[in-house]
């Protein structure tokens, strides 16, 4: 069958801008089966996206009505009332916001100094040091959880947002120092020795001429640090014992009752908690088509 | 400008000229280096020689309070052999694993491939596939979570509707479906990451190849098949790697559905060491089997890449 096709589709189109043209299938059926297609996957994956959304807004008897309806007949903000007017979510929330922010500070100073060092200086381990931060990324959590529990009891840390910071850092620094020196070395040498001959020290060509412009990846670093924290379920749930150190995730999972669940407000919680990832995310796109190149050395 | 008139700030002494020449400037990258460094072996080598090592000692509640471990060779080992779950769940692992793999790399390709195109309409639909991605997973297993509900859960109203089930089902209160609905789930959110590594990697086929195997009256499979695939090979290997790390490290999933319920149905090696952990409290049982999984981890992710670079020397 398709050769019989050849001689037609090569004639017929000069024009080779379709690289996948199957010419047995008319081009508007194509078409069609492609956005067919498109949109399956659309409603797939937007779709509990939605039913979150809609189950937040629902009143408690609209939630629990059989069968559940599609599209919701009314609206009320009541969840969100009933979620936000109690101290415990704020409380998550801040502890969300504490521990988020510390981590992402932490990781990303640390690895903004190796990953320049790894990308800029030759020394002994250059090379194997950042493929070994790269299997440190793969060892599974749970060989990491026990002795952890083991440390933080003895240490006392146990049940505390501070004893989560170093359990944290073990699963976003090998990674953080690994893309930093992936920035960095995007970044043109002839910079830096531009500015030494200026008569920059080493510290000012670093700070001044080398990190603006690795800013954006140091944004992509600290993004991805910042929603793998806020996002962390595993280690909080281990290591958080009491009700007032509780982290967002934890919190939200929390709101799971043995026999009843009010899903109208675990769902509001859950439209809160990926409310700031998905603005994040927002920022970060507008961020790396901004700053990557930038055409400094060309300037 | 002024800088190179004047010649004083490379005489001018500074803290950080101590850095510019002689023995300064050779142990310069270890200073930057050396806080990444210590964190790196105080919160993972250290963690994790220790984590192997406790497998071989008794290590639980009381003889963590009593601060004296004793060494007790393999004995952890044969009792987590010696216990029925850890069959089930090594099983219900290999299931998770291949389902999760499979269905990931198959439906995160036919993303790409759709996605690739530039059609009228593109970005609103790449977007709207990449939600899966940005939602957190505690917030996106707990929405499944909720819209399994075996009373009034849509998917159950979908399927009804749809003439796929007569009734409503428990889909993960029953032993015959957990793990299945736990595995729609975690493919529903891991395809859209799959799907990015591949679209990146399709993006990088030159148009030149494509269009020469269309000269040659390639159809649309073999094109695929013979020009495609290869050529995202070293991509779609890297994707299966990552998959696989990370659906053998899928806690969240699991455990805020079921908790590797009802009746270790859906229990994964991951979960069944947490079990062993942090309900029974018998670390040294939690870490043979941890030491386990990261070995077999190790062992798989080694050959897969030592693969790649066998087919990357032909």
């Amino acid at each position: 069958m398709t050769s019989l096709t050849i001689p037609e589709s090569t004639a017929r189109t000069p024009d080779l801008s379709a690289p996948l043209r199957r010419s047995w299938t008319p081009k508007w059926a194509r078409t069609s089966f492609l956005y067919v297609g498109l949109w399956v996957a659309f409603v797939w994956s937007v779709f509990p996206f939605y039913w979150m959304i809609a189950t937040s807004l629902r009143a408690k008897d609209e939630i629990f009505a059989r069968p559940p309806g599609i599209i919701p007949h009314s609206f009320t903000f009541q969840n969100y009332i009933d979620l936000l007017v109690g101290a415990e979510f704020w409380r998550y929330a801040l502890n969300s916001l504490i521990l988020t922010i510390s981590v992402t500070v932490i990781s990303v100073l640390i690895s903004v100094t190796a990953g320049y060092a790894m990308a800029r200086h030759r020394f002994k381990g250059s090379v194997a040091l950042p493929l070994f931060m790269l299997y440190g990324q793969m060892f599974p959590p749970v060989l990491l959880l026990i002795p952890f529990y083991i440390q933080l009891r003895w240490l006392g840390w146990l049940d505390s947002l501070y004893g989560l910071i170093p359990v944290y850092l073990s699963y976003m620094l090998p990674l953080c120092v690994w893309l930093m020196r992936g920035f960095f070395s995007q970044v043109p040498h002839s910079l830096e020795d531009a500015a030494r001959m200026d008569g920059c020290t080493r510290w000012q060509a670093f700070w001044r001429v080398i990190l603006p412009m690795a800013r954006p990846g140091i944004v992509a670093v600290a993004t991805w640090v910042m929603i793998h924290t806020w996002n962390e379920f595993l280690y909080a749930s281990t290591f958080i014992l009491s009700d007032k150190n509780r982290t967002l995730p934890l919190g939200l999972s929390g709101l799971i009752g043995q026999y009843t669940t009010d899903w109208g407000v675990l769902m509001a919680g859950g439209v809160i908690t990926a409310a700031p990832i998905l603005i994040v995310f927002f920022f970060l796109q507008k961020h790396l088509v901004a700053g990557v190149g930038g055409g400094a050395v060309k300037g | 400008m002024t800088a190179r008139a004047q010649p004083a700030p490379a005489l001018k002494r500074t803290w950080s000229s101590i850095f510019e020449t002689g023995r300064g400037a050779r142990i310069y990258p270890y200073l930057m280096v050396l806080p990444a460094v210590v964190i790196v072996v105080g919160v993972v080598v250290y963690p994790v020689v220790s984590g192997i090592l406790s497998a071989f000692f008794d290590v639980t509640l009381r003889t963590l309070n009593s601060g004296d471990m004793p060494f007790v060779g393999f004995r952890n080992f044969q009792r987590v052999f010696a216990d029925p779950s850890f069959g089930l769940a090594s099983f219900n692992t290999f299931v998770w694993v291949v389902l999760n793999v499979v269905a990931q790399l198959g439906f995160g390709l036919a993303l790409a491939l759709l996605l690739h195109r530039i059609v009228p309409g593109i970005g609103f639909f790449r977007s709207g596939i990449l939600v899966p991605w940005v939602v957190p997973s505690v917030v996106a297993v707990l929405t499944w979570r909720w819209m399994y509900d075996p009373s009034v859960g849509i998917v159950n109203e979908i399927l009804v509707r749809l003439g796929i089930i007569d009734a409503y089902h428990p889909w993960l209160g029953d032993t015959a479906t957990s793990l299945y609905a736990v595995t729609v789930e975690s493919i529903w959110k891991g395809t859209p990451f799959v799907m990015l590594l591949l679209l990146a990697a399709l993006q990088l086929v030159p148009k030149s190849i494509l269009e020469a195997a269309s000269m040659d009256g390639a159809s649309g499979w073999r094109k695929l098949w013979y020009v495609i695939l290869p050529q995202i090979r070293v991509s779609f290997a890297i994707a299966a790697v990552l998959t696989f790390i990370l659906t053998v490290n899928n806690f969240n999933a699991i455990w805020l559905m079921t908790e590797g319920g009802p009746l270790n149905s859906s229990e994964i090696l991951f979960t069944l060491a947490y079990k062993y952990g942090f309900q029974r409290y018998d670390l040294g049982m939690a870490s043979a089997v941890a030491t386990m999984l990261f070995v077999g981890l190790v062992i798989a992710t080694t050959l897969y890449l030592k693969l790649i670079q066998a087919s990357e020397g032909d």
